[in-house]
């Protein structure tokens, strides 16, 4: 009796305890559902973005900053030209909207409040830096106008970006389901996609404060980017990117970006501690540290 | 006219700043960059790791002795894909590095050209077997 009478307690405790998960655990919404053949052989119907792409005009070409340039281009190196980043304010901002590419240049418009923030960011004391010297790194969408190559996989139900730069990825769900409701804000924040033809449209919501929409600017929890891939020949991608925030920004902001598919690339390690000798601090000054590798550190 | 001038100038540093390759990762505060200095000596170290290499160059002093410049490049993996390796350089070569300066004056700055004895120019942006010139 006594042992029928624990075994009903176990039972009310394990209903009432199910039933607790039920409550604060969603169901899972996100489930990936497991790929069929089918689901493999649909891929060859689409755009072919796999590979390994880098921004073009990363370098090459005299950059008077590094002096004269060689003599002649090396081989695999993408053509001078269409530098890509337009020179705009607050493109030093951490992985502010003023570092994507560029192509139509031009810098957002803020609602005046906004402009407000930003024209006093402007002239305040300008940090020497930005975390990215501590190796943090840029968030949408300055990550993806990086001067590092990135490798697209498609496989079934998602589009993966495997980032050179700081080690880093993207994951863009094509498998239907919805953005989320209340997103746990991220450097790149959440992104779903889906192909309208051979274009695919990203959207991306739930951004953290690293990301900035010009230096000094904070985004709302309302800003969203959508981007739009696609390839314009063989070995050419074309990303139109535009970022929306009520009531922050004045009109979306587009800018577009070029890729050059480079088939014999792959992708490198890039760890970007391993002999980080930049930094910034608090105050956003600047420095390096040049203790000579096996000698004391200097005071 | 002086003023057209003026504005290209603007034009072009701002277009170099949006151009940089290494403003991935940090900015050019540190560097005097409108400066440029020249040291030759004998290469003490290469660290060819991220997010730059680190060039150690053992320039004789005036003190009979020698000081050791730090000279920042690009990342292995930017240089790796135009022309160089991490056997480009190697302790006991000898080179003239040209460079931007620290600002606060200590012994090196970021790396522009290295000439080799042999004649070879290395070059951040590639073209390590440059011609001789």
């Amino acid at each position: 009796m006594k042992n029928a009478k624990k075994f009903r307690f176990e039972i009310v405790a394990s209903v009432v305890i199910a039933a607790t998960f039920a409550v604060t655990v969603p169901a899972q919404q996100n489930m990936s559902k497991a790929p069929t053949p089918a689901d493999w052989a649909a891929l060859a119907k689409l755009a072919d973005f796999n590979g390994v792409w880098e921004r073009a005009g990363v370098g090459g070409g005299g950059n008077p900053a590094f002096g004269t340039a060689p003599a002649a281009p090396r081989g695999n190196q993408p053509p001078a030209g269409n530098r890509g980043a337009a020179p705009q304010r607050g493109a030093r901002a951490e992985g502010g909207a003023g570092a994507a590419a560029g192509g139509r240049g031009g810098a957002p418009s803020f609602t005046p409040q906004y402009e407000a923030l930003r024209a006093d960011a402007a002239r305040a004391p300008q940090p020497e830096d930005n975390s990215t010297a501590n190796c943090l790194p840029p968030g949408m969408p300055g990550i993806m106008t990086q001067p590092y190559p990135m490798e697209f996989l498609m496989t079934p139900g998602k589009v993966t970006i495997i980032i050179e730069a700081y080690t880093q990825v993207r994951h863009i769900y094509t498998d239907g389901r919805a953005l989320p409701q209340d997103p746990d804000p991220k450097f790149f924040g959440t992104s779903i996609g889906r192909w309208e033809g051979n274009t695919l449209v990203a959207e991306t919501v739930g951004f953290n404060d690293h990301v900035q929409l010009a230096r000094g600017v904070p985004h709302s929890d309302k800003m969203k980017i959508v981007e739009r891939f696609k390839l314009t020949d063989a070995d050419t991608m074309s990303i139109e990117t535009t970022i929306t925030d009520p009531g922050v920004l004045a009109a979306p902001y587009t800018t577009t970006g070029t890729l050059r598919r480079h088939r014999d690339w792959t992708i490198s390690e890039y760890i970007c501690e391993e002999n980080n000798r930049n930094y910034v601090d608090q105050t956003g000054k600047a420095g390096i540290n040049l203790t000579v590798p096996g000698t004391p550190k200097k005071d | 006219m002086k003023h057209s001038f003026l504005l290209a100038l603007l034009v072009a540093s701002l277009a170099a700043a949006a151009a940089l390759p290494a403003a991935a990762h940090h900015s050019f505060a540190a560097f005097d960059i409108t400066s440029q200095k020249t040291v030759s000596g004998t290469v003490r170290q290469v660290d060819w790791t991220n997010p730059h290499i680190w060039l150690w160059i053992d320039v004789p002093n005036d003190k009979g002795g020698s000081d050791t410049y730090g000279f920042e490049g690009m990342s292995p993996n930017f240089l790796a894909r135009r022309g160089w390796s991490r056997t480009t350089l190697k302790t006991g070569d000898k080179i003239t590095v040209s460079y931007r300066p620290m600002k606060d004056g200590s012994n090196g700055g970021m790396f522009m050209t290295g000439q080799m004895t042999n004649g070879k120019v290395l070059s951040m942006m590639g073209g390590n077997d440059a011609p001789e010139r």
